[in-house]
């Protein structure tokens, strides 16, 4: 069985005030948003609006309880230039731009608890 | 559906639900396919279902990789009603107001014979004051802020025995109530 590798150090977190997370700047916007605007034409049409919310949240719904289908499951992820590792999910924060593992085997050895960012992912699979 | 489909709304992506689509991913343009379980709006990510001869696997892509999606085909009564209790409502802990009581007040014996300070609020638990325990009064039904009392008392409730005994419960604790 794989031995955990010891974390040495955690990496320092990023300065909540420089570039790249103000909220306002544009590479946060462009890489982060947090939600599709509403269609313009829902804008202006309330019974629409009501359609288009009721349709979010049906799909927010499922999406929310495939991820809870899929907490301390074994999950693989399919990351840029073939990587593909496996671990076990832990959570995802509101976004969606973060996820929380454990045991994440890596090439260099398994790290006990990790955060992936979901801008490295293409896609992970789980069975059910 | 075209490009369009990234920038269409959750309506168009609700109708389409439980078809099968192919999603093309990535810059490889690695392909797809599989029975549209959801899309979020939020991370607009793809969750297709792929049925093997056990059980299902579910492959969820990005919003911020797909290409291209395209719907190729409806779904058959037979695969729609799998669809449809594939991933089924997690259990709401909602059991009978009785057996929550029962199920409350053991907890309460427990953590009382342990020498907690507990109370109960309602349906909840309140432990010192500062970590709430709601129904159905397992160690993950535990929330609270401060890190070291969450950690007992959940280690508490793991090692709780099925059947609390009667015994007697330390002076200067309320029986509930």
């Amino acid at each position: 069985m794989a031995t955990p590798v010891p974390v040495l150090r955690l990496p320092k977190g990023p300065d909540p005030n420089s570039r790249g997370f103000d909220p306002n700047s544009p590479r946060f916007i462009a890489l982060c948003r947090t939600s599709i605007p509403t269609s313009a034409a829902a804008e202006s049409d309330p019974q629409q609006l009501q359609e288009e919310q009721h349709a979010r949240s049906v799909l927010r719904e499922s999406f929310l309880r495939c991820l809870l289908a899929m907490s301390n499951k074994k999950v693989r992820f399919h990351m840029h230039e073939k990587v593909n590792v496996e671990a076990t999910f832990g959570a995802s924060d509101i976004d969606v731009l973060n996820f929380q593992v454990s045991d994440l085997h890596t090439p260099i050895g398994v790290q006990k608890e990790a955060l992936i960012r979901s801008q490295d992912v293409i896609s992970f699979t789980f069975d059910v | 559906m075209q490009c369009g489909w990234l920038h269409s709304g959750p309506q168009l992506w609700l109708r389409c639900v439980h078809r099968q689509v192919r999603v093309t991913a990535g810059k490889q343009r690695e392909e797809h396919s599989g029975w549209l379980l959801t899309v979020d709006p939020v991370s607009h990510s793809v969750a297709l279902v792929s049925f093997g001869e056990v059980g299902a696997s579910v492959r969820v892509v990005l919003g911020h990789a797909v290409e291209h999606v395209e719907v190729l085909q409806e779904p058959d009564p037979d695969t729609e009603e799998r669809l449809r209790s594939l991933l089924p409502p997690p259990e709401t802990g909602g059991p009978d107001p009785d057996e929550r009581f029962r199920r409350r007040s053991r907890v309460r014996r427990w953590l009382q014979q342990n020498r907690v300070p507990v109370e109960e609020d309602g349906n909840e638990l309140r432990v010192a004051r500062v970590l709430t325990i709601r129904s159905p009064y397992r160690p993950d039904d535990c929330s609270s802020a401060n890190q070291i009392i969450l950690d007992r008392v959940q280690r508490l409730l793991r090692v709780q025995p099925d059947q609390v005994p009667d015994g007697p419960v330390p002076p200067g604790t309320s029986d509930g109530l």
